[in-house]
């Protein structure tokens, strides 16, 4: 019988997570740097009030980092790297249904990200100073996150499904990851700023809307979702025909 | 019948890795003996078994890929925690919970090792927590793909005793895939000889003995004096070292004990020699394809 997922690899894929240097540092400690760094240097001189919500629009953008460095960079790096050494292959080999590996895995990251949050909240909340948020904004926030975190884990997992190689994974996704960074606005030049091709590129990833346009309704008021929704629904397709593609190169076909 | 394969045949690119043009058929309960010299196409076939290499021709089964548990030439695991962790998530089970787990672990003496990271375990305790948990799974079809290479000899030793121990009485079906005869002697009833990707030969160890090498051999030094001593017997094919002489009947026994004997030259008297057996049969298949 097919072994699925239970409560025993949830817990083990959490281990295995814990273990992993990189979405500790690149999760965890790098978006809060970020923040303090670029609070300093781009509020410097501001007035409290102004700093404010400099600091609160820091704190959306870089919320954005713990997805991308937990999800993309870090499941990537690890993953492949597992791949190398044939640890998925013996997994299945001891009948794990890769579904339900995977299921396991987005749990576990899920709860990692979980923490990260927390940790990035108090933060932000203790050192920062950022604005209260409207309720509705909030969870608006963080059920993004979490659907961003579950889209990057799938499209590293298929990634490195389909290359099977450490260093290719981990170079696409490092440039995916920068390039996200990039063209939606993390890096410092806002999306408007870009050539209109990268900006239409932009528009069809939902971290561009998180990082622009969230500040405007943070402590209330209305929103068009129609466009964000359809990039997170554009990303979420795309990581999913990708995923289905690699679970459909690696399948086993045993007997007639 | 637990598995029958016809017409298999895997390439990788443009060379062709595994050919087995009769049916070979796998019973419930037997021990198959898969041995053959390197490129031989043993792990190929292990593979197409279980789905990892895309293959053509038939294998009739109804095992799932669930159905079958392997222990393959290498397996990787997590070093990111203690190996105790890994088996429980493996077996969906907690040691201290279960009594068959715990039975194991004693029988190979891995307790010790249950705390440790899988990278700091040595080569017979990696290959230990495999062996305990593909033994764990109770899977219709149980692989063992070279399970003791890169072992020392008294741990390769130990390992196989326990191994036979393990599986005396029981119904187990198990293909053990090996390069060392004595293992085979131990754990299998039937021998499957692969050459350049085919099948040199199959069938009981008993028949194929008869067949390659007649009832009895005896097996003594290449010597000069040797050599001239049993120039008038059959003569097999044999390590370099050795010389291996096949008896058909008693008759020709007696004869050649008695010439040995008593011309005081040390021998050994085999009917099960699988090396010898293995090295025929490869050059009558041979022989038999040019």
């Amino acid at each position: 019988m097919k072994k699925k997922c239970n409560r025993n690899l949830i817990i083990y894929e959490l281990r295995n997570l814990n273990g992993n240097i990189m979405p500790h540092f690149f999760g965890i400690v790098f978006p809060n740097l970020m923040c303090l760094l670029l609070s300093r240097t781009i509020g410097g001189q501001a007035s409290p009030e102004v700093q404010t919500q400099i600091n609160t629009s820091l704190m959306l953008t870089m919320a954005l980092i713990m997805p991308m460095a937990i999800m993309l960079l870090g499941y990537g790096c690890l993953y492949s790297s597992e791949i190398e050494k044939g640890i998925p292959l013996r997994m299945r080999l001891f009948g794990f249904d890769p579904v339900g590996e995977m299921t396991a895995k987005i749990i576990a990251h899920l709860i990692f990200l979980t923490l990260a949050f927390l940790l990035f909240g108090l933060f932000q909340a203790l050192v920062m100073g950022v604005q209260r948020p409207a309720p509705a904004s909030f969870l608006c926030l963080m059920a993004s996150l979490y659907l961003l975190g579950i889209i990057f884990l799938i499209i590293a997992h298929a990634i490195a499904n389909i290359v099977q190689k450490f260093s290719v994974t981990f170079a696409i996704t490092m440039f995916l990851y920068f390039i996200f960074m990039i063209l939606t606005g993390m890096m410092g030049i806002r999306t408007d700023q870009l050539p209109t091709v990268l900006q239409k590129i932009a528009a069809t990833l939902p971290m561009t809307y998180i990082s622009s346009d969230f500040i405007d309704f943070w402590q209330g008021g209305s929103y068009n979702f129609m466009p964000f929704l359809q990039s997170f629904l554009f990303l979420g397709a795309l990581s999913g025909i990708l995923l289905l593609y690699s679970l459909y190169r690696n399948k086993r076909r045993v007997g007639s | 019948m637990l598995l029958t394969i016809h017409q298999l045949q895997v390439n990788y690119g443009h060379q062709r890795a595994l050919s087995i043009t009769r049916p070979i058929s796998i019973d419930r309960g037997e021990r198959i003996g898969v041995i053959g010299s390197n490129g031989a196409g043993k792990t190929t076939l292990v593979k197409a078994l279980l789905g990892l290499v895309p293959c053509e021709g038939r294998i009739v089964t109804e095992l799932t890929p669930e159905n079958m548990a392997v222990h393959m030439q290498s397996n990787a695991y997590a070093s990111t925690m203690a190996v105790q962790h890994i088996m429980e998530t493996v077996l969906n089970t907690r040691i201290r919970k279960n009594q068959r787990l715990r039975e194991l672990i004693d029988f190979f003496d891995f307790g010790p090792c249950l705390s440790k990271r899988f990278n700091a375990l040595s080569g017979g305790q990696k290959q230990k927590f495999t062996i305990i948990m593909v033994m764990l799974q109770n899977a219709a079809l149980t692989f063992y793909d070279e399970v003791t290479s890169g072992l020392d000899f008294e741990t390769r030793q130990r390992l196989t005793e326990k191994l036979t121990d393990w599986y005396r009485d029981k119904d187990d079906t198990l293909m053990v895939v090996s390069h060392y005869y004595e293992e085979l002697e131990q754990l299998a009833d039937k021998i499957l000889i692969l050459d350049q990707g085919q099948v040199a030969a199959y069938g009981k160890k008993e028949e194929l003995f008869d067949t390659f090498c007649g009832r009895v051999v005896y097996i003594l030094e290449n010597t000069p004096e040797n050599r001239r001593l049993c120039a008038d017997f059959p003569i097999l094919k044999s390590p370099d070292h050795l010389i291996a002489i096949s008896c058909p009947d008693q008759a020709a026994e007696d004869k050649i004990m008695r010439l040995l004997a008593g011309h005081n030259v040390n021998f050994k008297r085999s009917n099960s020699d699988i090396e010898i057996m293995y090295i025929n049969a490869r050059e009558r298949f041979r022989l038999e394809q040019r």
